[in-house]
């Protein structure tokens, strides 16, 4: 854990249902400050549905979401989320997009300008401020994407499937590109994924979720430390831990 | 990281599709082609004196009344009388200013009940059976009414203009409006933004390129709007000119006003669309 950062995400009895769907059915998780924690799910599960709820955009049928302790209703700068489709504005130049939140929180002109500047840089997407989004590549929107919703600095950053639509090679660079962006700025980090590999690479902790209705059937520890690169793909405890996660997955 | 960058910078690089520059260009000339063959036959049909002149004037006739009509030397006239030599732009500017200023306030008033129906479930329950009934009632049924309220002349006029290009524009607002995704409010909401500013940061940008058709049919129905306000005996305008010359048989006058109108209309879209295209850009393929 991080000194000095809070941002602790708990989910407690979190139940879900869409009329007679049951989607989750009493979902107990917590992310830890400054950690990323994953969750893997088989497709339609309702992982999805689990991060609108945290995020606030979702009324839970039964059970709470609390940030530090406090519980929360409706959505707020506070848990930054980024949909499966990303979520930049399509009539914004990149720039704009960026700057988006921090004018909504009344921030000062210059300090929005050295937010949005600064995340420029983070992004490597300098050249391109005033770009269009659909001027972007896939992978410039995702990490743009990513980057507006940093902007307002939260303690907690939801991501759901962040790169599931990009290339096998494009996604290792993003998760290098992440773990070298959530280094410098320590962020609580609940991360949805039906991707093993990417679970594992990013994640500190692991959560997996049964079919739908979700719940949570196991929680585990990775235990590659910190700082591994796509070197610890070749690592034959990596394979080992990801053929038996898989492995879960499949049979949940 | 470096190689992403080098791979962004080559996208971003690589050149733009010339192909749709070329044939936008191809377009445009295409588009010259029509009316000069239809200049050509009707320059034969006049020539042949196939049609008597009263049916169908001359180009040239019809180029000289032109000539006459914007820069003819002006006589005064009476009151009641309309006039033709030099008279053009003063008509012109009656007719424009008339459906400038009648626009503009179908634009704010379409504008505003639209936002209205589309942001809110209640306007709409209460408004909607209302605005369609209204919306299928035809223009010219609304002129009796206008004479009645208004009396002969300029505010009968204004209220047809008016009427006429109110529909497209709330019609495409509250349309717009009500298709903005709800993952793009969810987004603004999520980034701190107040309930209040939704509608200027997310609504509106979201829904323009749809309100731009919209207040573009507007204009055009509230151009071809002039000619009725106009009959409604007001006596300065193009449509007053256009049926003070169908009452004494000048035809080529008549053919003047629609050159007129035309000409104003094609210009009027041009200048809406230049004026509105950063608005649309991010639309456009
Ligand atoms: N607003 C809604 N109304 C009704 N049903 C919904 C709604 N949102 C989601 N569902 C249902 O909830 C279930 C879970 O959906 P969800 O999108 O959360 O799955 P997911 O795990 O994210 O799937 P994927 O991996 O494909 O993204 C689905 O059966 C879906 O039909
Ligand atoms: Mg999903």
């Amino acid at each position: 854990m991080v000194a000095g950062v809070t941002g602790v995400l708990e989910a407690s009895g979190l139940t879900k249902a869409f009329g007679e769907l049951l989607v989750l059915d009493g979902v107990d998780l917590q992310a830890r400050a400054g950690q990323v924690l994953s969750v893997l799910g088989p497709s339609g599960c309702g992982k999805s549905t689990l991060l609108r709820v945290l995020a606030g955009f979702e009324e839970p049928t039964s059970g709470a979401v609390l940030l530090d302790g406090v519980r929360l209703t409706g959505p707020s700068p506070d848990r930054g989320m980024v949909a499966q489709a990303g979520g930049l504005f399509p009539w914004l130049t990149l720039r704009d997009n960026l700057a988006f939140g921090p004018v909504a929180s009344r921030r000062s002109p210059a300090q929005v300008a050295a937010v949005v500047d600064e995340l420029l840089t983070a992004t490597g997407l300098d050249g391109f401020a005033d770009a269009l989004p659909k001027q972007l590549s896939g992978g410039m929107r995702q990490r743009a994407s990513i980057a507006q919703v940093l902007a307002n600095r939260p303690p907690v950053l939801l991501l759901d499937e962040p790169f599931g639509a990009l290339d096998a090679q494009t996604r290792l660079r993003m998760h290098e590109w992440l773990r070298a962006l959530l280094a410098e700025r320590p962020t609580t980090v609940l991360l949805v994924t039906h991707d093993v590999e990417e679970a594992l690479l990013l994640g500190d902790r692991l959560c997996l979720l049964s079919g739908r209705p979700a719940k949570i059937v196991e929680e585990l520890p990775v235990p590659f430390g910190v700082h591994r690169g796509r070197g610890v793909l070749a690592d034959p405890d990596f394979v080992r831990l990801k053929a038996a996660v898989l492995e879960r997955v499949l049979a949940a | 990281m470096s190689a992403a960058l080098l791979e962004d910078a080559l996208v971003a690089a690589a050149p733009g599709p010339p192909r749709t520059r070329r044939r936008a260009h191809g377009h445009r000339l295409l588009g010259l082609l029509v009316p000069l063959l239809l200049l050509g036959a009707w320059y034969v049909v006049s020539s042949q004196e196939l049609l008597s002149t009263r049916l169908l004037p001359s180009p040239g006739t019809v180029a000289t009344a032109l000539g006459d009509f914007f820069a003819g030397d002006s006589t005064t006239t009476l009151a009641g009388v309309v006039p033709f030599t030099g008279a053009g732009f003063e008509h012109l500017g009656a007719s424009l200013y008339r459906c400038g200023v009648s626009w503009l306030l179908a634009v704010a008033v379409g504008t505003v009940v639209g936002l209205l129906l589309g942001l809110s479930q209640l306007a709409r329950d209460l408004l909607d059976p209302l605005l369609n009934a209204l919306r299928a009632v035809p223009l010219f049924a609304w002129l009796p009414l206008a004479l009645i309220w208004f009396g002969l002349g300029e505010g009968a006029a204004r209220a047809i203009i008016f009427v006429g290009a109110l529909w497209p524009v709330l019609v495409a607002v509250s349309d717009a409006v009500g298709r903005v995704p709800t993952a793009h409010v969810e987004t603004a909401r999520m980034l701190g933004t107040p309930r209040r500013w939704l509608w200027r940061r997310v609504y509106l940008p979201s829904a323009l390129p749809e309100v731009v058709t919209g207040l573009r049919l507007s204009l055009t129905l509230a151009w071809t709007c002039v000619i009725v306000g106009e009959l409604s005996g007001t006596d300065r305008g193009v449509g007053a000119m256009m049926s003070a010359a169908r009452e004494t048989g000048r035809t080529e006058q008549v053919v003047v006003g629609i050159v007129v109108f035309a000409t104003v209309g094609l210009v009027a879209d041009l200048l809406l669309r230049a004026a509105t295209a950063r608005w649309v850009r991010w639309s456009r393929a």
